[in-house]
């Protein structure tokens, strides 16, 4: 006779069977190792600042791991673990265009109990074309557009309700961080997606003016200038001091602590380390080491945002100088090794060139500036020089025109500026610059012109 | 499941659950005991050397922040427990029951798994709740089954869980991983026809309830509820207590740290996430915040196991569960489980990417 089903009889065969099903499990994944997944966007398309992560199916010795990784081809960047399980790697130098990159994980011990990786893996990464992103007045509303190198196809990033006012683009490729009014009067940080369309507020100033969005180049933080709102609606805006936005965790206050330190125009060093800013109200650079809070203050009479070395160690900014033959600009280089600045160019001009826009290339070896070349030319055209010889062509010279916010693709290979008609329609233009070229090529119409690599 | 015995059970009132009733403590006994803690503490002082003292206070210190850390967050769930479950006596009667609930074992255990989206409870107030539904004529196997999902299977605990971890892979694996678990216990349990095996109930749970045919006004029937819901407050949160001073001694004599220094490897990782999860006897409405902690040390896998585990079984539930359900059902409740959320563990560890 048969016996019917009881809890228990159920109940513990279950548990047998699950036990035998755990020591099953156990047997086999034995045998499979040590599992790497990396994280990479889809298409394996990937920014030139992509950081790479492996997550690990378990914590790994980060000696013996670091031992079977490799990229090739090479490529300078730091290697460090977040946590136990995950290994990250961070290029200091963009990945290359039209390059793939295998990232190889050999098989060996990985663990300090002998647990292996049984098998060779392997991501292959690839940069994705880069884009040209410009500010663009629809209608009386301005808008961020993305736009390719061609300049044939291009897409509105913000929403249609958002008023643009300044922004930034992340060094990553993959976000923006722009200014926009609220109803109250302020106006608020915003930040957009490379894809656009899903633009989200980031910082809500209210009736402050939270404006000139630096983002840093890890991504990881903004730096901005604040005016806070006078007392009354009628009463005037404070001076503007430079706050910090930590994005991840949304975490804001003020750089300096100190409430008679004003600035506006943060810019960051190549590295991330380095934060400078104008103070208007005293005419001075004030550079603060954020690894140490080491503050450097040089003067300058002009305001213009500084532009860095790739390393970080220097940076140019203009300055005004006055003498027996009246004001005169200069670009001056400043050592924050020596703590020191010298003129660069215009120690010995007999005429102010208005010296203005400087990029400095993230290879180096190249300077963009802008200047008058002639008095009886209104326009400012763009020199491109060796920093070293202090030699080299023009590159946007056109009359009627003026050419100003030169910026570098991540590459130093080719330059982003805005132009200005002099005459006739007011249509300001965005054009493309390339290495090897000898006029530059216009893109598209716009202005404040980023990368979005 | 319909057992002709309970319908020769005399009625009783709402508000005396049924079930085994304790009998009142004598103050001599209390004030026994008392002295007796007072003696031990006075010998204890005089005979150990000062810094084991020392350490002595640090630890009841730790003990009592840990032990009111788990207490204060759990009570407001009892409380809401205690809350649907007086509720449900009073508004809720068996046809409406024995109405939504699906007679097959497989459909009552999923309607069971899934009420928690309906009882919003932690596994504070899912006991209290459950038991109130079981003497309301929810049948075994949807109430064994809602016991096991409601803690995570409710709006509450996904939209914090979606916090901590995104509206993705964690969340969806944890609800998957719970329905099924609960569902499969729920199957386990459908196998017992005589509920009165597993409940610990002195009545069967078929007991007709008068006081729904009776027509009385809206505020009566809410201040019943509302008695009915603290006396079982109290009667539940004696064991809330016990449960929480078992957790707290436990955490304090076995820190985090140690355990978590046991081992990180694949089956380690899944057996400490596991321990943890039984030890810490956090409430299920923030513990994946908690979890969320552990994400770069822990796998996904052992991670995982810990907030499907976790609002299952842990020691204060433990503790409840003692008074609805008789030993034998106590130990496969926790069991199933453990070994249950052990294996789905340990595959994501050993072998899903």
């Amino acid at each position: 006779m048969k016996r019917p089903l009881t809890l228990d009889t159920l109940a513990i065969g279950l548990a047998l069977v699950l036990a035998a099903a755990i020591g099953l499990v156990i047997l086999l994944g034995g045998q499979m190792g040590v599992r790497a997944a990396a994280d990479l966007p889809e298409g394996r398309l990937v920014g030139p600042y992509q950081v790479i992560t492996l997550t690990f199916s378990e914590p790994v010795d980060p000696e013996l791991t670091a031992a079977l990784w490799t990229l090739q081809p090479q490529v300078d960047g730091l290697i460090d673990w977040p946590n136990p399980r995950t290994l990250r790697f961070t290029p200091s130098r963009p990945f290359s265009l039209d390059t793939d990159y295998e990232l190889t994980l050999r098989p060996g011990a990985v663990t300090p109990g002998g647990r292996e990786i049984e098998r060779a893996q392997t991501w292959t990464v690839r940069v994705r074309e880069p884009l040209a992103v410009v500010l663009r007045s629809v209608n009386g509303d301005s808008g961020l557009w993305a736009v390719d190198l061609d300049g044939n196809t291009s897409h509105r990033l913000t929403s249609e309700s958002v008023k643009v006012i300044s922004y930034d683009a992340a060094r990553s490729g993959d976000y923006l961080v722009y200014c926009s009014a609220n109803e109250q009067g302020g106006i608020d940080l915003w930040r957009v997606s490379r894809a656009g369309g899903d633009d989200a507020l980031l910082l809500d100033c209210g009736r402050d003016r939270c404006t000139a969005p630096a983002i840093s180049p890890d991504g990881a933080r903004v730096a901005y200038s604040r005016e806070a709102a006078g007392p009354g609606p009628d009463l005037p805006y404070g001076s503007p001091r430079i706050w910090m936005l930590d994005i991840a965790n949304g975490q804001n206050g003020p750089v300096y602590a100190d409430q008679q330190v004003i600035g506006y125009g943060p810019s960051w060093s190549p590295d991330g380390a380095r934060l400078a800013s104008f103070d208007g109200l005293s005419d001075q650079l004030r550079i603060l080491d954020l690894t140490n809070s080491e503050q450097f203050i040089f003067s300058s009479e002009t305001g213009d945002t500084v532009t860095w070395s790739p390393d970080g160690a220097f940076f140019l900014f203009t300055d005004m100088l006055q003498d027996e033959n009246g004001l005169r600009t200069q670009v001056r280089r400043a050592d924050l090794t020596l703590n020191k600045t010298d003129v660069l160019i215009g120690l010995n001009d007999r005429r102010d060139y208005s010296y203005g826009s400087l990029a400095w290339s993230p290879l180096g070896d190249r300077v963009v500036l802008g200047l008058r070349v002639a008095d009886d030319k209104p326009g400012e055209s763009l020199w491109l020089f060796d920093p070293v010889v202090l030699e080299g062509p023009m590159i946007a010279n056109a009359d009627g025109v003026t050419y100003n916010a030169p910026v570098w693709n991540p590459w130093g290979t080719a330059l982003l500026f805005q132009q200005f008609k002099l005459r006739g329609e007011y249509v300001p233009e965005v054009s493309l610059w390339s290495v090897g070229d000898v006029e530059p090529r216009l893109l598209t119409e716009g202005l404040m012109p980023r990368w979005l690599p | 499941m319909l057992n002709p015995a309970a319908w020769q059970q005399p009625p009783r009132m709402p508000y005396n659950l049924p079930m085994e009733s304790t009998s009142p403590r004598r103050p001599s006994r209390t004030l026994i005991i008392l002295v007796a803690v007072a003696v031990l503490a006075a010998v204890l002082f005089s005979i150990v050397p000062g810094n084991l003292f020392t350490w002595l206070w640090e630890q009841l210190n730790l003990f009592a922040t840990v032990f009111l850390g788990i207490f204060v967050e759990a009570v407001p769930y009892l409380l809401l427990g205690t809350l649907a479950s007086g509720l449900v006596e009073i508004f809720l009667d068996r046809e409406q029951m024995a109405r939504l609930i699906p007679r097959g074992s497989l459909g009552s255990a999923l309607a069971g798994a899934v009420l928690g989206l309906v009882f919003p409870v932690c596994e504070c107030g899912v006991i209290p709740l459950t038991r109130r539904l079981f003497s309301k004529g929810l049948p075994l196997p949807a109430g064994v089954a809602f016991l096991m999902a409601a803690p995570v299977f409710n709006p509450i605990v996904i939209f914090s869980t979606a916090s901590a971890f995104g509206w993705g892979r964690m969340l969806l694996w944890r609800l998957g991983l719970t329905l099924v678990i609960a569902v499969v216990v729920g199957l386990i349990f459908s196998v017992e026809k005589d509920a009165g095996k597993v409940l610990k109930m002195a009545t069967p749970i078929l007991n007709p309830n008068p006081i729904q045919k009776t027509s009385l006004p809206f505020t009566e029937k809410m201040r019943r509820a509302l008695v009915i819901a603290a006396d079982e407050f109290f009667e539940m949160g004696r064991y809330l207590i016990v449960g929480a001073m078992l957790a707290a001694a436990m955490q304090t004599f076995i820190p985090q740290s140690a355990l978590l220094s046991i081992g990180s490897g694949p089956l380690l990782s899944v057996l400490v996430m596991l321990a943890l999860a039984f030890v810490l006897s956090i409430c299920s409405t923030v513990d994946a915040f908690v979890a969320l902690g552990f994400v770069g040390s822990f796998s996904f896998g052992s991670i995982l196991s810990f907030l499907v585990f976790g609002p299952m079984v842990d020691i204060k539930s433990i503790m409840m569960y003692r008074q609805v359900f008789k030993p034998r059902a106590v130990i496969y409740l926790v069991l199933l489980p453990l070994l249950m959320s052990l294996l789905s563990g340990l595959v994501f560890n050993y072998l899903l990417p």
